[in-house]
């Protein structure tokens, strides 16, 4: 009896403790919550809201249904921003990937200061403003003094100064150039530190084993460095699709369309032209395929 | 006794408090937002003048904000939106008038433009300073004329200067292209851009096309653009076709300005007074403002009127306000002539020549004789604007003229009719 009353008791005074730090728990996350609800949850409800409507400034928004959707897929300006949008992504995501894999895997097991030096190096574009870095790019890409066209006539590879950022042929490639410069750095240190925790006794194991560097790399490394890979996945695709900065400091779009994005054609058409449902229908647009294409990237690597 | 003293001067102090309060009560507070005009957008300058309007009108208290070209209609159109739009905002009638001022935003300042004012204010900035059907949604303090700009060593070498008048600063457009030709055969390339990455600057694009064959960029009314008439067409492909004048939509104006300073071009469609001040630390050559070329050799240029609109924001005290603010500044005689100093531009009216012994400003002064329609105030501005340089670049990249114009009048007009 007296041990089913010490048990009642012990029981009622830990369902108390769950209950305090139940509250305790939601109350430190209320500020967060808070914003959340207010700056992302509620903007997006709105965004999805808006964009069944005409909605413009100082003027009662209209209900148009899917007009906005529909007129998105009649819209040649739109398509053309969002194929330069999925070149950018089908470009610069394998690109980034591999190329910071490679760098990484070269230096991981560099000691001292050469390898922090090098990560250093890699992240600098990363750390520094987008300004800043777009500015030094378009001097290196001036058509008229610029050091591309200056050492390629040097060099005899071109007869005459070609317009990089100014014609169509060149001023998507030079954007995807600048994009993989400023996307490698962090994946780069992502992977170093991801194959710095590889077990090393497993390598050694199967270098005597008899396995050659590409073998260990594949059949040891690889799939320790996978969620590091999906990771370096998700956010560089992310981060292609909402290429905008770039965009709108170096070429507004132009030429012709040429280097328009759905990110900066959603600023163009919301706050240049103030057509806010517009914009918005191509925000959800955006947000789906962003949304498919990263559970696609998580669905292949859970079935690798 | 201790008690009385401290007892009076505790009542002393609080009739001194109310007293503050009282006079507390009875002032206005205004806030103005100015885009960078000249010293307009200057905070030293400015809190000198407000100190001048404050000696006279100690009762108003103006507090100053600063906009800048990228993100001032990102801020106002966001201040609009949340109800918190200023009381009074300094810019040119294509937002006062024709965005804002349209959407019915701006108070009527019908009682600012007194005959007297209406007399004294030239004819084509009072037109600019009204809405189609007659309301007064600015008033203007200062005006410049756009003009180009060429660079006379450049021009001298190459015998060019031959093809037009220094004296009046106009050409014909014969004698430009032949101008163009010289240079270019002197080894020049290339002698002008017409640029078009983006918008700015595109007053000095727009009125080379218009000049050229003397046509225009809307209709009398402001109310359609007349950019594919035949003027306008031929003067597109003339462009296209001369050597030595390349599209280049990897620059704005901004950028074209920067070339022709540091001499890699040797003449400027976007200039004004401005651009000659700010650059003259790195100019080392002679700049000769020019008229845009005209086949008559009697240029239209385009203008920039800024001015003062007041937001309606339903405050009767704060509108009563801004226009005494507004009449101080544009026409109390002690300060109007400062005022228009501080925006390094011309007045709207003949208040004499403020810049006696100033020879850069008598210089650039020639042209304001020269101001052609301000049509800035047509429906869809915005959407013209983008369809313009978009327009420039399809040409660049070999478009057929017609056709791009075409396009460019589809989206314009109908963005001119919503």
């Amino acid at each position: 009896m007296a041990g089913k009353a010490k048990k009642t008791t012990g029981y009622s005074m830990s369902r108390a403790l769950v209950r305090r730090e139940t509250i305790a728990g939601y109350a430190f996350m209320l500020p967060n919550l808070v914003f959340f609800v207010g700056f992302v949850i509620y903007p997006m409800i709105q965004c999805v809201i808006t964009s069944f409507f005409d909605s413009t400034m100082n003027r009662a928004d209209i209900f148009v249904g899917l007009g906005n959707y529909i007129e998105l897929f009649q819209d040649g300006v739109f398509l053309r921003a969002l194929w330069n949008t999925i070149i950018i992504v089908v470009v610069s995501v394998p690109v980034t990937c591999i190329f910071s894999l490679w760098v990484s895997s070269i230096i991981y097991d560099l000691k001292g200061p050469f390898c922090s030096l090098l990560r250093c190096v890699f992240y600098l574009p990363v750390v520094t403003g987008s300004v800043a870095v777009a500015v030094v790019w378009k001097w290196m890409y001036n058509n008229y003094y610029g050091i591309f066209n200056y050492v390629g006539k040097g060099l005899g590879l071109i007869d005459k100064n070609i317009n990089w950022l100014g014609d169509e042929r060149f001023a998507l490639g030079c954007i995807i150039l600048i994009l993989l410069t400023t996307s490698v750095g962090q994946p780069i240190v992502l992977y170093v530190s991801a194959l710095n925790n590889v077990d090393a006794s497993l390598v050694e194991a199967a270098e005597v084993d008899g396995a050659n560097r590409m073998q260990c790399f594949w059949r040891i490394k690889w799939p320790q460095i996978m969620p590091t890979t999906l990771y370096i996945l998700v956010i560089t695709t992310i981060n292609s699709f909402q290429c905008f900065a770039l965009i709108q400091l170096l070429t507004s779009g132009g030429p012709n369309h040429s280097t328009d994005t759905i990110m900066y054609y959603i600023y163009h058409t919301a706050f240049k032209l103030y057509r806010y449902g517009y914009g918005n229908a191509m925000g959800v647009v955006l947000a789906i395929i962003i949304a498919v294409l990263s559970a696609a990237q998580f669905k292949m690597a859970q079935s690798d | 006794m201790k008690f009385r003293r401290i007892l009076a001067l505790a009542l002393v102090g609080t009739m001194a408090l109310s007293a503050t309060a009282f006079a507390e009560g009875e002032t206005t507070d205004i806030t103005m937002w100015t885009y960078p005009v000249g010293d307009w957008g200057n905070a030293e300058v400015m809190d000198g003048l407000i100190a001048k309007f404050n000696e006279v009108h100690p009762e108003i208290n103006v507090k100053v904000e600063y906009l800048d070209y990228t993100n001032g209609d990102d801020q106002v159109n966001t201040a609009i939106e949340g109800g918190q739009a200023p009381d009074i905002v300094f810019e040119g009638p294509e937002r006062l008038v024709a965005n804002w001022g349209a959407k019915g935003l701006m108070v009527d300042l019908a009682d600012l433009w007194t005959d007297e004012a209406k007399e004294a204010i030239y004819d084509s900035v009072e037109n600019a300073c009204k809405s189609n059907d007659g309301v007064y949604y600015e008033y203007p303090l200062c005006m410049t004329a756009h003009t180009m700009a060429i660079n006379r060593d450049v021009f001298e070498a190459a015998d060019a200067l031959q093809y037009l008048d220094e004296e009046t600063r106009t050409w014909t457009t014969e004698g430009f292209l032949n101008a163009v030709k010289a240079v270019y055969e002197s080894g020049q390339d290339p002698v002008g851009a017409v640029y078009c990455s983006g918008q700015g600057g595109d007053q000095g694009t727009r009125a080379l096309v218009n000049n050229l064959y003397g046509g225009t960029f809307t209709n009398e009314d402001h109310t359609a653009y007349t950019l594919d008439s035949e003027e306008n067409v031929k003067a597109l492909q003339l462009l296209a076709d001369t050597d030595g004048i390349n599209f280049d939509a990897s620059i704005a104006g901004g950028d074209e300005i920067q070339l022709f300073c540091n001499g890699t071009l040797a003449m400027a469609f976007c200039w004004n007074v401005a651009q000659e001040k700010n650059n003259a630390e790195i100019i080392d050559f002679d700049v000769l403002p020019m008229a845009f070329p005209s086949e008559t050799g009697e240029p239209k240029l385009c203008g920039g009127i800024w001015g003062f609109g007041i937001f309606n924001n339903g405050d009767e005290a704060k509108i009563a306000a801004a226009k005494t603010f507004i009449d101080f500044m544009a026409n109390d005689e002690s300060i109007a002539a400062d005022s228009v100093k501080a925006s390094t531009y011309w007045p709207v009216k003949d208040l004499g020549n403020i810049y006696e012994g100033n020879d850069l400003m008598t210089e650039y002064a020639t042209f304001i004789q020269y101001m052609g329609d301000y049509y800035q105030v047509v429906g869809g501005w915005a959407e013209a604007r983008t369809a313009w340089w978009n327009m420039l670049q399809q040409i660049g990249t070999g478009a057929d003229v017609a056709t791009a114009v075409a396009d460019f009048q589809t989206t314009a007009n109908a963005a001119a009719g919503k």
